[in-house]
């Protein structure tokens, strides 16, 4: 190859791939990565069988009945999570955000009791709720409610703080206090997309009340946890149908609500159209319906006898367990946690990219589609068949998921990078493969690597609760312990989880500012 | 549209239906009532099959209305039984031990089946490669639930005493979570060997549920002491005995009872008390499963 065609920065590049392999080589050894096992004739049969059992979906009388009941509980538990989170996430985020103040002074102790309730994922709440209010779905709502609770009011906080501060300025500045001020000055201004996030996370939470169901909170998640213990395909292929079903439904649900926003008022003044109307009414009416469901006795908990009871739950977990023996046992599990979650986002970035590239977009659309709306806990059962029980099967289930998210996101940043510099190496006579190499990519580079550090913020998270399936790490550390009603010891776990999720939060942004 | 008095609207009817269903607490626990659960050992649509005829008979015998609650977590219905949730629990052995614990002692074991006093485990393998306990090192292996006696505790113990550490000697350790679902585990290939209780392995055998050309069993567990039927230390004493009455007197030469202790799997229910789970306490404490 002569002097011209060379890459002038082939050793710079040369020398980051080789110090990333240095560095990675051990995560992909403590994520007891084993490609071998993916393709063995003996594993590949026993997927094979599991698959094929899918068809036909059980459709029996009974079994249909269930899943009705289930689906109907997993909507209500979402949306009663909501209710809760809401009623959190309003006076959280006024105390905690910057507007409307004279100064703008941040709220350090609401600003840390915000990360604490987002950090530890809902399914820790809700295997510890569980234990509390024992049997039913409140331990889901609960969850959802303190975890949502959190992260609505930051994302509430940061939009007041995002508008333009004028107008509230001039209210107080005239005399109005901070609340008149904010609700005069700031909410028009931010209540679209207020509303807009509201919804959206209404939707996150259809998927994660299924989630949790796998820890016994009731709905979806806990058929769909029987029938994938007793590898009982038909039932696993209903249950995934009525997932989807419901997930795609609330998809257009939340995207036609948040379009309605956007139409413009009506030349009459009046307060309310038909639309509005109908909103105000069905929203009354499915949290009216969703908490008649549950039949939530949270009366229960203000009883003196459930006080005690929640009081000594909460005083097993103190002082945590800190001996030397049980830190390492710790440490181990963050390390394989740690490891699942980047090998699971670095094979999610290659597969991603690679059904970003093709031009003929609707097949390969489908797919991610496919891969995205599995939930990464189901994931974790067909692929721990795949290549038996441990990290790898982990990290595997979370590649499937990640690469349907990240591939879309890709596509969509592949083709809203600039043209030009692509454009102009195919007309200086470049093949098709550098061009992209050299002048698409680099453009779009900075906007793939955010998109996958962000996504490794949450694969963090779910990666310490994949354990629950058996993947190893924190997960099946945290489920041992607290079904042996060992709390001081579990405590040590939770603490450790959050903060692994914390240190991820923090690396993640400084990578993302390093790389702009 | 105005949003900010469509979120008000949504805001008052939030509070409205939160108030209105705080207010309307169903009662807890009322006297008529026979609140009963048992821990999730086998599927739970499984346990609820089982328990419809036994359900019937213990109405027809205390004049109470009985409702079992199936759960998915086995620590649940120790927590539910400690916190006075439920009346009467079908229990395990190291369950039971958590309870007495828990409840501070009060807990009572009132019966138990004949079989459940000298119970083992089976350990089952799929690999014509494991032919003793020994063979497990390096191999991945399925529990059924952390807290199962017959699935995990003892099993461990008895790894134990063969001179076995599953943390150390095993490739990776899983939860299966149901003693049914350990087989369906093992039968996949999910794990190279599993461990469970005898008496669902015999069903499942029976029932011809499992290829036990393909599964079969190398090695048994010596016997102990396993299930019971728990109530709450502070139930009516004379419910307690109207209880207890009610499962002595089953006898499988009537064809109603027969019904019912088939599908318990009970040749006969016989008396049962604290002392006799005291070596599974023992155990419990050297396999480091209570501190």
């Amino acid at each position: 190859m002569n002097d011209t065609n060379r890459d002038p920065a082939a050793r710079g590049r040369l020398i980051g791939v080789l110090t990333a392999l240095i560095i990675l080589w051990p995560l992909f050894q403590a994520a007891q990565v084993q490609p071998g096992a993916l393709f063995d004739p003996g594993n590949l049969k026993v997927i094979g069988n599991f698959l094929a059992a899918f068809l036909p979906p059980e459709a029996g009388h009974e079994f249909l009945g269930y899943l009705g009941i289930a689906t109907m509980e997993t909507l209500a538990i979402a949306t009663a999570g909501m209710v809760l989170a809401f009623l959190l996430a309003v006076p959280l985020a006024y105390l905690a955000t910057a507007a409307g103040r004279e100064k703008s002074a941040l709220n350090p102790f609401t600003r840390g009791l915000l990360t604490i309730l987002r950090g530890i994922p809902e399914l820790v709440w809700a295997l510890v709720f569980v234990r509390v209010f024992g049997l039913g779905p409140a331990a889901g709502v609960l969850a959802l409610g303190l975890t949502y609770g959190g992260m609505l009011a930051k994302v509430y906080a940061e939009i007041f703080e995002s508008v333009d501060a004028m107008p509230a300025r001039a209210l107080r500045h005239g005399g109005a206090n901070r609340v008149l001020a904010i609700l005069y000055g700031l909410l028009p201004q931010a209540s679209k997309e207020l509303a807009s996030y509201t919804v959206y996370r209404w939707e996150c939470a259809i998927r994660a009340s299924v989630v949790m169901g796998f820890v016994g909170a009731g709905g979806l998640g806990q058929l769909m946890d029987q029938a994938m213990k007793m590898l009982n395909g038909g039932e696993a292929a209903s249950i995934l149908l009525a997932f989807m079903v419901l997930v795609f439904s609330a998809d257009g649900l939340s995207g036609w609500l948040r379009r309605a926003i956007d139409i413009p008022p009506s030349g009459r003044a009046s307060p309310f159209g038909w639309r509005s109307l109908l909103v105000v009414l069905s929203l009354i009416g499915g949290i009216t319906a969703s908490f008649s469901l549950l039949e939530l006795g949270f009366g229960e908990l203000f009883t003196e006898d459930a006080a005690r009871g929640i009081s000594e739950f909460i005083v097993g977990f103190f002082p945590p367990d800190f001996s030397a023996t049980w830190l390492a046992r710790v440490g181990q599990g963050v390390w394989e946690t740690l490891a699942i979650s980047i090998v699971g986002t670095l094979l999610a970035a290659a597969v991603g990219l690679l059904l970003a590239l093709p031009r003929s977009r609707a097949p390969f659309s489908f797919l991610l589609n496919t891969l995205r709306s599995v939930p990464e806990l189901v994931w974790a059962t067909i692929t721990a068949l795949a290549v038996g029980l441990g990290p790898f099967a982990g990290a595997l289930a979370l590649a499937l998921h990640t690469a349907g998210v990240l591939g879309r996101l890709y596509a969509e940043a592949l083709a809203n990078a600039p043209q030009q510099p692509a454009l102009a190496l195919r007309l200086s006579g470049a093949g098709s493969s550098r061009a992209f190499l050299y002048g698409t990519l680099p453009g779009a580079a900075p906007q793939l690597i955010a998109y996958t550090l962000y996504r490794w913020e949450m694969n963090i998270r779910m990666a310490a609760i994949l354990g629950f399936v058996g993947a190893g790490g924190l997960g099946q550390l945290l489920y041992f312990e607290l079904s042996l009603f060992h709390y001081a010891q579990a405590s040590t776990v939770i603490i450790a989880m959050l903060a692994l999720s914390i240190a991820v939060d923090q690396s993640s942004a400084w990578l993302r500012q390093r790389m702009r | 549209m105005t949003l900010s008095s469509l979120r008000r609207c949504a805001l008052k009817g939030a509070l409205a239906c939160a108030l209105a269903s705080a207010l309307s607490v169903p009662a807890i626990a009322a006297d008529a009532v026979l609140r009963v659960s048992a821990i999730p050992d086998e599927a739970p649509t499984e346990l609820q099959r089982k328990f419809a005829p036994l359900g019937k008979y213990l109405e027809a015998q205390t004049g109470m209305k009985v409702l079992f609650t199936p759960v998915s977590d086995y620590a649940a219905v120790v927590e539910s039984l400690a916190t006075r949730k439920i009346d009467l629990a079908w229990l395990g052995g190291f369950t039971f031990v958590q309870a007495k614990i828990r409840t501070n002692g009060t807990a009572i074991p009132i019966v138990q089946r004949e079989e459940d006093a000298k119970f083992t485990s089976k350990f089952i393998t799929a690999d014509p490669a494991i032919k003793s306990l020994a063979d497990l090192k390096g191999k991945t292996f399925a529990f059924g639930a952390p807290s199962s006696t017959s699935g995990s505790l003892m099993p461990r113990f008895f790894l134990q005493q063969a001179g076995l550490n599953p943390e150390k000697d095993f490739k990776n350790v899983a939860f299966s979570g149901a003693h049914d679902a350990t087989v369906a585990f093992v039968t996949a290939g999910k794990a190279d060997a599993g461990v469970l209780n005898a008496s669902v392995w015999d069903k499942l055998v029976e029932a011809r549920k499992v290829d036990t050309d393909k599964v079969r069993v190398f090695a048994t567990t010596p016997p102990y002491f396993d299930y019971n039927w728990t109530v709450r230390g502070d139930l009516d004493p004379l419910i307690v005995k109207k209880l207890t009455d009610a499962f002595l007197k089953l006898d499988p030469k009537n064809p109603e009872h027969a019904e019912i202790m088939q599908l318990q799997r009970a040749s006969k229910f016989i008396p049962t008390k604290k002392e006799n789970y005291e070596s599974i306490e023992k155990a419990a404490h050297s396999a480091g499963l209570l501190k």
